[in-house]
C-alpha cells in the first residue's frame, strides 16, 4: 500500500495551488462571477495551455492519461479558491462520458476540442420529477429517418450558457422510472427546438433549465448503445461525485482554517475568541470533520482508480455512496459552524465564508444529497 | 497512490491468517487454554510481543506489518493480552530502566507470569493527572523512597503482583516537574486494595491505598522528577491503541447481523429507516475512519510523523464504539432490560453490559472533551 501522491501530482497540485493564490482571490471571484459569462475565458484557456484540460484523457485521446487521483489532486485545490471555470460540467462530467462510452467519431471530434479549450459542455441528466434518481427520465427519444427526435425539459444544467454541446439523458423505450431504455444523444446547444432559461445559482455559478422541442439528432450522436445508457449515467454520477467531493474538502479545509484564524484575532469579553473552550472544542470537530471526510475521498478515488482496470466493484460503488453522504454531512457541520463562529460578519456577502457555505450548500443537492446517498449506501 | 498491500505484506497477511487457524483456541478453550496461545505465538517468532524491538526478542515488524497484524488479530477475536506489562510498562523500562531492571522485570511480563497494573490516576487527579499527590520522601540514607497516598480506578490492582506508578518527590516549581515513576510490590503491607464496582455490575477497577511503603532507589525508573516525561510517551501510545478500529468493524458488522435476527412487523429492525439510516451513518464514519488510520500508517511508513489526522484516533474512535453499543441495545428491545438470568437472544445480554461498559471508554485514556483540548492546541495552534 501507498499512499503517497507521485511526484507529477504534487507538481500538479504546486501548480494549481498556485494559480489559486495569486489569481483567484475573492474579489477576483466575484467579479468573475458577476461578469456576463459568470467566468474567465481567460482562465479557460490558461487551464488548457497547462494540459489541465486534458488531464484525465488518455494519452491515445491525445491526452496526459490522468487518473481519478490527478482529478482529485486538481479539484481540491479548485475548492480551496472555489474556481468558477466549468471544468466540471466540461471535462469531468461531458469529458469523461465521451471518452468511456463515445465513438471514435466522437473522441476524433469533441475530445481535442475540449483540450484546447475551444469547446465547453456539459450533461443535462436532471428532470423536475426525477428528484435525485437518474433513472427517472421523461425526456423522449424517437427514432425517425436516420435519427431521433427529442422532446421534453431538463432542469438546472450547470454552464449550460457557455456550452457549445450538450450530453442529453433521454428515455428511448420503458417507463419513465426503468433503467432500462435509456439513451445518451449529443446535441448541438445551437440546435434549433432548444430553449433556454439561464440563471445564476446561489453559489455564484451558472446553470439553465432547457426545453427541447422536436430538436433532431442524427444515429451518429448517439453515445454507447441503445437503451443502455444508464451505465453510462452511473459511471458519469460517480465521476463528478468524485470531484464534487475533492472540491468540497478543499472548501472545509478554507473554512476550518479561516475560523480559526478569525477567532485568533476576534476579541470579546477581553479575550480572543480562540480562547474559549466551547469555541475550541468546535472547531477541534471541525476539523475532524474535514479530516474524515478528506481520508473517505482518497479512499473512493482510489478505488475508483483502481476499478479502471477492473470495471469498478461493488465496493467502489458502496463506497462512492458513503462519500457523498459524508461530504455532505460534514460540509453542512463545517460550513454552518464557519458562519456561527464568524457571528455577524459569518453572514455578509463581504467575508470569503459566505461564499464557501453556498458552494458546500450546493454541492450537497448535485448528484444526489446525504438521504439519497445514505438509503443506498446502507442497503 | 495504490491501495493494496504489496505482495509481501499480502503474503505475511495469509501467514497470520494461517497460523490463527492452525493454533486459535475454540470456544470455551478460549479461557483454558490461553497460556497455550501465547507460547504459540512466542514460538512462531516473538508474535507474543509484537510491538517489541527485535533486541528484546521482538519480532521486528514493519508498522504496515503491525497494523496486518493487529487488524487479523482483532478480526479474529483472539485471547486479548492484558496491556499494562506487554505494551504500557514495557516500552518505558525499555527506553528509560537500567539493564538490571529490564533483565529482572521483562521475562516475566513476557510470559505473564507476574502482572502489572497502573497506578497514576487519583482521587484529585484525572484529567488533571499532574495534579497527583501520592508523596515519596527519600529516606536519609537516601536507600529508599517513603511512599504515601491513594490511587483509584486502578484496573486489575486486585490480581496485580506489582504496580508501576507516579508519586510526587518535589512540591515546588512546575507540577509536571515533581513527578517520580516508581514500581511498587503489591503484596506490601502498606497496600490495600478496595473494589470499585462499575454501572455494569462488573469489578475491574480499584481503589489503592498506600501507607508508609518502602521502595528501594533501585525500583525507580530513570531520574527523579523526570517520570511526568516518561509517562507522558506511554500515554499518546495508550491514546493511539484506544481507537479500537478492528474491532469495531467487527462490532459493526455483528450489528447489522443482529439487526438482521430482529423481527419488526412482518420484516426485520434493518427495515426499519431510523434504525437503518444510523447504521448507515455509522459505518459510513467508521470506513473515513479506518482510512484515517492508514493515513497515519503511510505517514509514518514513509518515515514521517503520523501526521495531524492521527489525533482524532482516540476521540472518534471511542465515539464509534458506544454508537454501536447503542445500536445493539436497541437490537436488543425489551430485553435491554433483562440482567443476570440466560433469557432473550444472546446478544441482547451481551447489549446491556457493552453499553454500559462501553461509557468509559471516552473517559479513561484521555476523557474526550480532554482530547479536544490537546488537540485544539496541539494541531490547531487555538490558545489558552
Amino acid at each position: 500500500m501507498d499512499l503517497s501522491f507521485t511526484e507529477e501530482q504534487n507538481l500538479l497540485r504546486d501548480s494549481v495551488r498556485k494559480f489559486v493564490d495569486s489569481q483567484y482571490d475573492i474579489s477576483v471571484r466575484n467579479k468573475l462571477s458577476a461578469s456576463p459569462t459568470g467566468f474567465s475565458q481567460e482562465y479557460w484557456q490558461q487551464f488548457a495551455d497547462l494540459g489541465w484540460l486534458a488531464l484525465p484523457f488518455s494519452e491515445e485521446d491525445g491526452g496526459i492519461g490522468g487518473t481519478p487521483v490527478d482529478t482529485m489532486v486538481l479539484m481540491e485545490e479548485f475548492g480551496r479558491g472555489l474556481v468558477l471555470e466549468p471544468y466540471l460540467a466540461t471535462v469531468v462530467m461531458f469529458g469523461s462520458a465521451i471518452s468511456m462510452a463515445g465513438s471514435d467519431a466522437q473522441k476524433a471530434t469533441l475530445l481535442p476540442a475540449i483540450m484546447d479549450g475551444s469547446l465547453m459542455a456539459s450533461f443535462a441528466y436532471a428532470e423536475a420529477q426525477s428528484h435525485h434518481d437518474l433513472n427517472n427520465i421523461e425526456t423522449s427519444a424517437v427514432a425517425e429517418g436516420d435519427g431521433y427526435v427529442l422532446n421534453g425539459t431538463k432542469c438546472v444544467v450547470l454552464n449550460a450558457q457557455s456550452a457549445g454541446k450538450l450530453l442529453v439523458s433521454t428515455r428511448t423505450s420503458g417507463a419513465s422510472q426503468d433503467h432500462d431504455g435509456i439513451t445518451l444523444f449529443i446535441v448541438d446547444a445551437e440546435a434549433s427546438g432548444i430553449k433556454r432559461i439561464d440563471y445564476p445559482t446561489v453559489d455564484g455559478l451558472r446553470a439553465a433549465d432547457i426545453s427541447f422541442t422536436d430538436v433532431r439528432v442524427s444515429a451518429a450522436d448517439q453515445v454507447g448503445e441503445l437503451g443502455k445508457g444508464y451505465t453510462i449515467v452511473a459511471s458519469i454520477a460517480n465521476r463528478a461525485i468524485l470531484a464534487l467531493a475533492a472540491e468540497a474538502v478543499g472548501a472545509m479545509e478554507v473554512l476550518y482554517q479561516d475560523t480559526i484564524a478569525y477567532t485568533k484575532q476576534r476579541k470579546q469579553f477581553d479575550h480572543p475568541l480562540s480562547e474559549f473552550q466551547v469555541l475550541k472544542h468546535r472547531m477541534t470537530e471541525m476539523f475532524m470533520e474535514h479530516a474524515l471526510a478528506k481520508s473517505l475521498c482518497i479512499k473512493a478515488t482510489m478505488l475508483e482508480t483502481q476499478g479502471l482496470e477492473t470495471q469498478g466493484s461493488a465496493e467502489t460503488q458502496r463506497t462512492i455512496h458513503a462519500l457523498k453522504y459524508l461530504i455532505g454531512k460534514s460540509s453542512r457541520f463545517v460550513g454552518q459552524n464557519a458562519v456561527q463562529l464568524h457571528g455577524g460578519m459569518g453572514m455578509t456577502e463581504e467575508l470569503r465564508v459566505a461564499h464557501y457555505f453556498k458552494r458546500l450548500m450546493i454541492i450537497d443537492s448535485q448528484f444526489g444529497n446525504t438521504d439519497h446517498h445514505l438509503e443506498r449506501f446502507v442497503a | 497512490m495504490d491501495i493494496e498491500f504489496s505482495t509481501a505484506d499480502l503474503a505475511f497477511q495469509q501467514d497470520i491468517q494461517a497460523f490463527i487457524k492452525a493454533n486459535l483456541p475454540k470456544g470455551m478453550e478460549m479461557w483454558t487454554k490461553r497460556a497455550e496461545w501465547f507460547q504459540a505465538l512466542r514460538d512462531k517468532g516473538g508474535w507474543d510481543v509484537a510491538k517489541w524491538p527485535v533486541e528484546f526478542g521482538g519480532p521486528g515488524f514493519t508498522p504496515t506489518q503491525r497494523y496486518i497484524f493487529d487488524m487479523e488479530m482483532a478480526r479474529n477475536s483472539t485471547p486479548p493480552q492484558i496491556p499494562f506489562g506487554v505494551t504500557m510498562l514495557a516500552p518505558i523500562l525499555m527506553n528509560y530502566g537500567t539493564k538490571e531492571q529490564q533483565d529482572r522485570f521483562l521475562p516475566s511480563i513476557r510470559d505473564g507470569s507476574v502482572n502489572w497494573c497502573q497506578g497514576y490516576s487519583e482521587p484529585g487527579a484525572g484529567s488533571d493527572l499532574a495534579n497527583l499527590q501520592t508523596k515519596a520522601v527519600l529516606s536519609a540514607d537516601g536507600s529508599h523512597y517513603v511512599v504515601n497516598g491513594q490511587k483509584i480506578w486502578t484496573t486489575l490492582a486486585h490480581i496485580a503482583h506489582w504496580m508501576f506508578c507516579l508519586v510526587r518527590t518535589s512540591s515546588t516549581g512546575v507540577k509536571q516537574e515533581g513527578i517520580t515513576f516508581l514500581l511498587i510490590p503489591m503484596n506490601d503491607p502498606g497496600i490495600e486494595i478496595k473494589p470499585i464496582i462499575t454501572l455494569g455490575g462488573s469489578h475491574s477497577v480499584n481503589e489503592v491505598y498506600i501507607t508508609d511503603v518502602k521502595v528501594p532507589v533501585a525500583d525507580r525508573i530513570g531520574e527523579e522528577g523526570k517520570g511526568w516525561t516518561y509517562a507522558k510517551g506511554l500515554l499518546v501510545h495508550e491514546r493511539t491503541g484506544l481507537a479500537g478500529i478492528q474491532n469495531s468493524v467487527l462490532g459493526l458488522s455483528k450489528a447489522r447481523k443482529n439487526a438482521l435476527k430482529v423481527k419488526v412487523g412482518d420484516g426485520t429492525l434493518m427495515d426499519v429507516p431510523a434504525f437503518r439510516n444510523k447504521l448507515g451513518a455509522l459505518e459510513a464514519e467508521l470506513l473515513a475512519l479506518e482510512f484515517t488510520e492508514l493515513r497515519s500508517l503511510a505517514s509514518v511508513s514513509a518515515g514521517s510523523d503520523p501526521g495531524p489526522e492521527s489525533s482524532i484516533m482516540k476521540l472518534k474512535g471511542t465515539e464509534i464504539q458506544q454508537r454501536i453499543s447503542e445500536l445493539n441495545l436497541e437490537a436488543a428491545g425489551v430485553y435491554a432490560a433483562a440482567w443476570g438470568e440466560q433469557v432473550g437472544p444472546g446478544f441482547a445480554r451481551a447489549a446491556t453490559s457493552a453499553y454500559l461498559g462501553t461509557r468509559a471508554t471516552t473517559i479513561f485514556g484521555g476523557a474526550s472533551e480532554v482530547q479536544k483540548d490537546v488537540i485544539a492546541k496541539n494541531v490547531l495552534g487555538l490558545g489558552s
